[in-house]
């Protein structure tokens, strides 16, 4: 869970505001404005003033709130003057909407309050569906309704287009007054505030609620308040029975609404749904007794908890959800008060239910400790002591000043957790031209005078606005583009500040914003232990005492030698489970997991006990893999060098195959050399589960086989029966050396050592036609006494070359050398030099050594300059934790993203989930969520409408999203017993297509495109259903912050150890961001940068530092330019055109070139990138679908994500098959064929560390 | 709670170097058998570490005496096996004049039954090391957090010290260590005092009534109160006097739970 933050304010109407992370208050800026009252939300706060008017706190944002405006610019085709913005009567305006029916002159659209501004001027929109417009942006059509085309026909009568402005709120991080309900301030001030409702079920997620009380009493709702438009629009008066006058209002995340009366009882505003936020009747409750009233409210998520006027608290009992006949009013009422124990002046709860509160004599917030679900009401108060910074300007310094240790020693003399972070970026980019508050409305303070003087301050929008000096100009206040204004922090760093163990009696508590882990508690009651703990550590006596244990034992290296008396390294574990091994079916069997010394064998027997089914050396296993399904625990042994190359084992529950993960992994991982913290050039890699896995290359270099420069690979060929093809995994580059020796048979005619490349395909028709290729062809032919040496390209024979004499001779042993050079392969026969070849395909390109003939070989070796890889050889070792995708570096900077789109940052650690706390290092528990989705379908019936019985034909009723599976809500399980469901099955309201107000939408028939709206030739329907189940794990994973990202690619700026990463990264909104100050030394980095783009992006990746590609959510690829080494955010965006019919998806970008996967899942190499022309001439496609070279990884039809290294490129397929590019070279940098690995399941993979 | 991964990182990995020699009057072989020189963890018992010298001097030993138990002597007196190495070494080792390797004679024949308790499998070790173990949290928690844990984290404890993992010992072990319930403190601190072939023992509370923590100097005093200036020694140091008790008893304790001081 990441940082949120409690806000308080003290006796003086100062606020403070104390981080989960953190352990001291610190004031917010005070800009001459008091606080009575605080009502937040997580990142949005509002404020009643001290002027008893309305402020909103909007805190904590990475990205910027922008709105972007749209204007079509219609024009139609008239005989004479072509082209001209006179339309016909008939048509929509000449500026309008998408579809035409409002006016959107570009005038007259404005901004909606004074803390907006515009972002630069209107400009037009270039492309259209991703494919780029010429430079005005006209698209053409026949008539208005109609389909908009990029070409102008002859038929063309009507053309648009787009222009765009996009306008930003500018009032972050400082208060922002809300306009006064009358134009005089004073005659309707107001007396209280709430927000809340960012849960309600169904609702937009932005959504959320905001109600106020005036000081005649009446009950205000502020209409269409959301995190885009964080002021709202306007107030709406909500009536409230006669005789009732409300005191004080509370607004719980799920839009329930409690206020209080002013005599002594509350009213509950039920029926808030998504499409009534405000809800629709008040309900009266009774005060908890006679003579008793209610003061203060606070909603929780599923409890009310009130104040009365004798400071005693009340919990609302039955507010949950407990027995199903409770209707949604009677659960909003409650059924009876509780009386607590202490007596508080106010009471605050979260969103989660916990519950804090300021005591009514001692002034002092406390928390309630023990509040979960099953006991919402808690079990006791704890007093939260947390220091305070007190600023020079407050009253209580200088009151009290004797009693303030003014030192700086103090701080320093902290214990670390005290010194709080710097990263406290949230409050980072204080607004300049926005709008600090008037000191006191009602005294005629001289801002509030400007703005009676100069109405034309006002937004346009009506009763909306922020009090402002001046009118604000995009351009006049520099101050907003003006970079070094990013760092400064709302907190400064200055040594000034005091600071001191200082109690505050507080008034207020808001506890709203803040999201307490009741699993994790903040360092916030320091008077625990833990601070004594701290102290330790520097005690004299505990220096002696290490001291004195360290030294216990002089000239420790004579006893080196002395054997250790305790060594346990060989056991046996024996279990019952079923096992595939020739994936059709499970049998029964018993697993013997035996460990000697070094080595490891799993021995599979027959369920008797006594017979063997398989066994193989642990040291076959090159990953193990969790397969389950719901239901079936299942674990994938891979062993591709044997048959079967995977063996499945299903155990009877989650724990028992966790025993058994875990024991594999670490005995493999012992085998493998594998332990530690993987080394920077590894390869990352994430499963569809969300397992993470790593290969560490550093490790297989290790084990290789070195001659002087050479990476050795031996092979004993001796019995092996020719035809014999051995795959190289790193081609025939120059460099490499192949030896082979081996016998000629006795009536041995032809001879065939080939240096194969990968076939090329042609397509006709539908089928491919294989086409051979062949780097070089030796061909000793002993009826012509001569040796042919040749080379195929594309089926066809180059020329012969036959000149020399016969070297080989019939039953002798022989040894023949291939040296391949940068421009010719050299021929050695029985180490005498016979002849040369010239290249006539890439030597890169040769994947196989193919020998035929009657031979015996007896031994081949193979001398490579560079690593010798084979994919199916690397072995996977699984971290903990549950991510998305896992993004590395070569400056040792990895960064995973969670399903929930919550970044993670590597902490160098190892182990967690399975591993246990024995193998762990530097692990956190980490969570992540995701959403099982089932569609719900129905047939129109002319006699009884949409019902549930269907054609015989059709799909399930309840289904997944093929409607090829039946899914029945109550029958979806969760995949393991780390999965909890968090919610239960909802409605989902946000399908792409729209739905209606039930959430259906209709189609003419099943497989079709759905609508919102019913019209009159449906007669299907279906809607989404939705649950979300949270995964709680630990892993060497860090939570970054609140920003969520769908995209992030590192990369550093230069070879030093300490470089700077960039860091690019996508929000899930798709708005780019520049990581500013990542290092290996501060992996998380220090603050997110905003960076404009006219679209949404899907997909972003840097390469060496200046080349940094992204790929927009239409489609189009994008190229940053102008980025220099004291500039990495660069300058503009440059748009690609993507290949010719597809849209891009995804693009990796490194030295080994800019690839892209488009929405057809085929992969594309960008051709002809050169220094001065980075963006490329075309896109290459490569063939994946219906390729039969991928039918070794069975049923691959598309690529789903590609990764790219300084030399390498790797791809993930929709089987889950990762695969590796060979080939690649200069002159062909879109390389030849593929080296296929595991098919694992895999989602993710990450190479860009790797050579 | 128990903190200080350091410190408990630097006590656990406390080894001595041990030779162990044959007794020669029982040395059926013409030649006499080298000694056998091994690294023994402080925190274990010599039952534990016996399999490797076991092995060495089977050959050399007769047939019928090959099952019988082994037994240990250190200058002519029979070591008790069920107290942990390092406080053996403590108690008798005079430090100051021996030096190291310590020299540990093996007998099979002539068990001492009056001196020492027989112990004839590992089993024997581990009932007496719960029993210790029990008897600690007696004290510290009034026997809850023991009682409360499963059978798979005893023997999770006993594995821990018996494979010499420290982290398969202290995940559980923690639980030992922290102060049960909303205390801050132990009940109180298990610990023995050796003095004179024998130890002692008493109910000492890691703080006064005041609430002042309580340091060493303070359970010396409450142990030996006609005494003055007791030193102590444990893990083959000397404590300073000043070290709080709480402190002391969760990082300097034996695997056993209790703190085991030798008077000097």
């Amino acid at each position: 869970m990441p940082s949120s933050l409690l806000f308080g304010i003290n006796n003086e109407g100062r606020v403070y505001t104390l981080s989960t992370s953190g352990s001291m208050w610190r004031e917010l800026p005070y800009n001459g404005q008091e606080f009575k009252k605080l009502s937040g939300v997580p990142h949005f706060l509002w404020g009643l003033g001290g002027d008893h008017q309305i402020y909103v706190y909007v805190h904590g944002l990475d990205i910027p709130i922008r709105i972007r405006e749209e204007s079509y610019e219609n024009e139609r085709w008239l005989p004479i003057e072509g082209f001209t913005s006179r339309l016909l009567p008939t048509d929509r305006f000449h500026f309008s909407n998408a579809d035409g029916t409002a006016d959107r002159s570009i005038d007259r659209i404005r901004l909606p309050s004074m803390a907006w501004q515009w972002e630069g001027d209107w400009q037009l929109e270039l492309t259209l569906d991703g494919q780029p417009l010429d430079h005005n942006g006209w698209t053409y059509a026949v008539d208005f309704p109609s389909c908009y085309y990029s070409k102008k026909q002859w038929k063309s009568c009507v053309r648009r287009r787009l222009w765009v402005r996009t306008a930003k709120y500018c009032a972050m991080n400082t208060w922002c007054a809300i306009a006064p309900l009358h134009k005089d301030a004073t005659s309707e001030p107001f007396i209280d505030i709430s927000i809340g409702g960012q849960n309600v079920i169904g609702a937009d997620p932005s959504t959320m609620l905001v109600w106020a009380v005036t000081s005649h009493n009446r009950v205000m709702f502020r209409s269409e308040v959301s995190t885009k438009l964080p002021e709202g629009t306007r107030w709406h008066h909500i009536q409230v029975p006669t005789g009732c006058e409300v005191g004080s209002i509370s607004v719980g995340p799920s839009g329930l609404v409690w206020s209080s009366l002013l005599d002594g009882r509350a009213l509950v505003r039920v029926g808030v749904s998504r499409e009534t936020l405000q809800g629709d009747m008040w309900v009266e409750v009774r005060s908890p007794g006679d003579n008793l009233r209610i003061t203060q409210l606070s909603v929780g998520n599923t409890s009310v908890w009130a104040v009365t006027q004798d400071n005693k608290i009340w919990f609302r009992k039955r507010m949950k959800r407990e027995e199903s006949s409770l209707s949604e009013e009677e659960l909003a009422v409650g059924s009876g008060w509780i009386e607590m124990v202490g007596k508080m002046c106010h009471i605050s709860a979260t969103s989660n239910d916990q519950v804090f509160a300021v005591g009514a004599h001692d002034r002092v917030i406390y928390y309630r400790m023990g509040v979960c679900q099953e006991d919402l009401t808690g079990k006791r108060w704890r007093a939260i002591r947390a220091p305070l910074q007190v600023s020079r300007a407050s009253s209580n310094a200088s009151l009290g000043r004797d009693r303030f240790h003014r030192s700086l020693n103090q701080i320093t003399s902290r214990p670390s957790s005290m010194i709080e972070q710097p990263n406290f970026s949230e409050f980072e980019e204080q607004s300049h031209s926005a709008p600090l508050a008037p000191t006191s409305l009602p005294t005629g303070d001289y801002k509030f005078e400007t703005r009676l003087r100069n109405p034309k301050a006002w937004s346009p929008v009506h009763s909306v606005g922020s009090i402002v000096g001046t009118e604000v100009h995009p351009d006049a206040d520099e101050s907003i583009w003006n970079e070094n204004s990013r760092d400064s922090c709302i907190f400064a760093e200055d040594e000034e500040l005091e600071w001191a163990e200082y109690d505050t009696p507080w008034s207020w508590v808001e506890a709203g914003t803040c999201l307490m882990d009741i699993s994790q508690f903040p360092n916030w009651f320091s008077e625990s232990n833990d601070s004594a703990i701290q102290e330790e550590f520097g005690q004299s006596w505990r220096t002696n005492i290490l001291n004195d244990l360290k030294t216990r034992l002089p000239d420790q290296d004579i006893y080196s030698l002395y054997e250790s008396a305790i060594e346990t390294t060989s056991w046996i574990h024996v279990g019952e489970a079923r096992v595939n091994l020739n994936s059709q079916n499970f049998v029964d069997c018993i697993l013997q997991l035996e460990w000697l010394q070094i080595t490891g064998t799993l021995t599979i027997l027959n369920s008797d006990g006594a017979t063997t089914m398989h066994s193989f050396p642990l040291s076959d296993i090159t990953c193990v893999q969790l397969t389950s399904d719901p239901g079936n625990s299942r674990l994938s042994l891979f062993t591709p060098r044997n048959n079967p190359a995977v063996v499945v084992l299903q155990f009877v529950s989650d724990v028992i195959l966790e025993e058994w993960q875990s024991h594999f992994a670490i005995t493999c991982g012992k085998l493998r050399d594998a332990q530690g913290r993987p080394s920077d050039e590894s390869i990352w890699a994430v499963t569809n589960l969300g397992d993470i896995f790593v290969w560490d290359p550093t490790q297989l270099e290790r084990n290789q086989l070195r001659e002087d420069d050479f990476y050795i690979q031996k092979f004993d060929l001796r019995g092996k029966e020719c035809p014999i093809k051995v795959a190289l995994h790193v081609g025939c580059i120059p460099g490499t050396v192949l030896t082979l020796t081996g016998c000629i048979g006795d009536e041995a005619e032809r001879l065939g050592i080939n240096l194969e490349a990968p076939y090329t395909y042609k397509k006709n028709h539908k089928a491919f036609t294989e086409l051979e290729n062949m780097c070089l062809h030796i061909n000793p032919r002993f009826s012509e006494n001569c040796v042919v040496r040749n080379s195929m390209v594309d089926g066809k024979w180059g020329k012969e070359e036959r000149d020399g004499k016969m070297p080989f001779s019939r039953s002798q042993e022989f040894n023949i050398r291939i040296e391949s050079t940068e421009d010719a392969f050299i021929i050695f026969v029985n180490t005498e030099k016979y002849t040369t070849f010239r290249h006539r395909l890439p030597p890169h390109s040769a994947c196989f050594l193919h020998l035929w003939g009657k031979m015996q070989p007896f031994k081949l070796i193979i001398r490579s300059p560079v690593l010798i890889v084979d994919p199916l050889e690397v072995y996977w070792r699984q971290l903990g934790g549950h991510l998305r995708r896992v993004e590395s570096c070569n400056a040792g900077v990895i960064w995973g993203i969670g399903y929930d789109h919550t970044a993670w940052v590597y902490t160098e650690g190892w182990g967690g989930s399975f591993y246990g706390t024995l193998d762990s290092h530097n692990v956190y528990p980490m969570t992540d969520c995701q959403d099982y989705r089932v569609y719900e379908n129905q047939r129109w019936n002319p006699v009884t409408g949409y019902t549930s019985s269907c054609l015989p034909t059709d799909r399930h009723m309840w289904s997944d999203a093929s409607g090829r599976q039946k899914r029945i809500k109550e029958q979806v399980k969760l995949p393991t017993v780390h999965w909890q469901w968090i919610s239960d099955w909802m409605v989902d309201f946000h399908v792409p297509g729209g739905v209606d107000k039930e959430g259906w939408q209709y189609a003419v028939d099943f497989p079709a495109s759905y609508h919102s709206n019913k019209q009159f030739t449906d007669l299907v329907r279906r809607r989404r259903w939705y649950r979300r189940c949270v995964i709680a794990s630990v892993g060497p994973w860090q939570e970054l912050g609140h920003t969520k990202l769908l995209d992030v690619s590192l990369e550093p700026v230069n070879d030093n150890s300490n470089s700077e990463v960039s860091v690019w990264a996508l929000a899930s909104s798709g708005q780019v961001m520049f990581r500013v100050g990542t290092s290996r030394s501060n992996p998380t980095g220090h603050s997110w940068q905003h960076i404009t783009t006219d679209q949404p992006f899907s997909s972003i990746s840097c390469g060496p530092f200046n080349q940094v590609w992204a790929v927009g959510k239409k489609g189009c690829a994008y190229l940053r330019v102008g980025i220099k080494e004291d500039k990495l955010e660069g300058e503009r965006w440059v748009c690609v055109e993507p290949p010719v019919g597809a849209q891009l998806k995804q693009v990796s970008v490194n030295s080994a070139g800019i690839w892209a996967i488009d929405a057809l899942g085929r992969l594309n190499v960008r051709k002809e990138v050169s220094e001065s022309f980075p963006e490329g001439t075309h896109w290459q496609s490569i063939y994946s679908s219906d390729l039969p070279v991928l039918n070794s990884a069975s049923h691959t039809q598309s690529f789903k994500q590609v990764s790219v290294s300084k030399t390498d490129v790797w791809a993930v397929t929709n089987v889950g098959s990762v695969l590796r590019r060979i080939g690649l070279s200069t002159q062909n940098p879109g390389g030849s064929g593929w080296d296929i690995g595991i098919t694992g399941n895999w989602q993710h993979i990450s190479v860009r560390a790797f050579r | 709670m128990a903190h200080d991964r350091e410190i408990l990182r630097e006590v656990w990995e406390g080894k001595l170097p041990v030779c162990f020699k044959l007794n020669p009057d029982e040395v059926v072989e013409l030649q006499q058998p080298d000694p056998i020189y091994l690294m023994v963890p402080r925190l274990s018992y010599f039952p534990l570490v016996m399999d490797k010298v076991k092995k060495h001097f089977l050959k050399y030993i007769t047939n019928d005496k090959q099952d019988q138990e082994m037994w240990l002597e250190y200058n002519g007196q029979p070591m008790k096996w069920h107290f942990p190495i390092g406080v053996l070494y403590d108690i008798l080792v005079d430090t100051d004049n021996e030096t190291l390797p310590w020299i540990v004679i093996v007998h099979y024949d002539k068990f001492p039954e009056t001196q020492v308790y027989r112990f004839s499998n590992k089993e024997m070790v581990e009932s007496y090391f719960m029993a210790c173990l029990k008897e600690s949290d007696v004290l510290k928690h009034r026997g809850q957090i023991v009682t409360s844990m499963q059978k798979r984290d005893h023997s999770q404890l006993w594995l821990g010290l018996q494979n010499d993992k420290f982290d398969q010992f202290w995940a559980v072990n923690r639980k030992l260590m922290e102060p049960s319930g909303d205390n801050e403190y132990f009940k109180y601190i298990p610990f023995r005092c050796y003095i004179d072939d024998s130890y002692k023992q008493k109910l000492v509370k890691p703080v006064t009534d005041e609430g002042k923590r309580k340091t060493l100097l303070d359970l010396l005093k409450e142990t030996f109160p006609d005494k003055s200036s007791v030193k102590v020694k444990t893990h083959g140091m000397i404590p300073p006097l000043e070290t709080p008790l709480q402190w002391m008893s969760e990082h300097l304790s034996y695997p056993d739970n209790f703190l085991h001081f030798s008077v000097i």
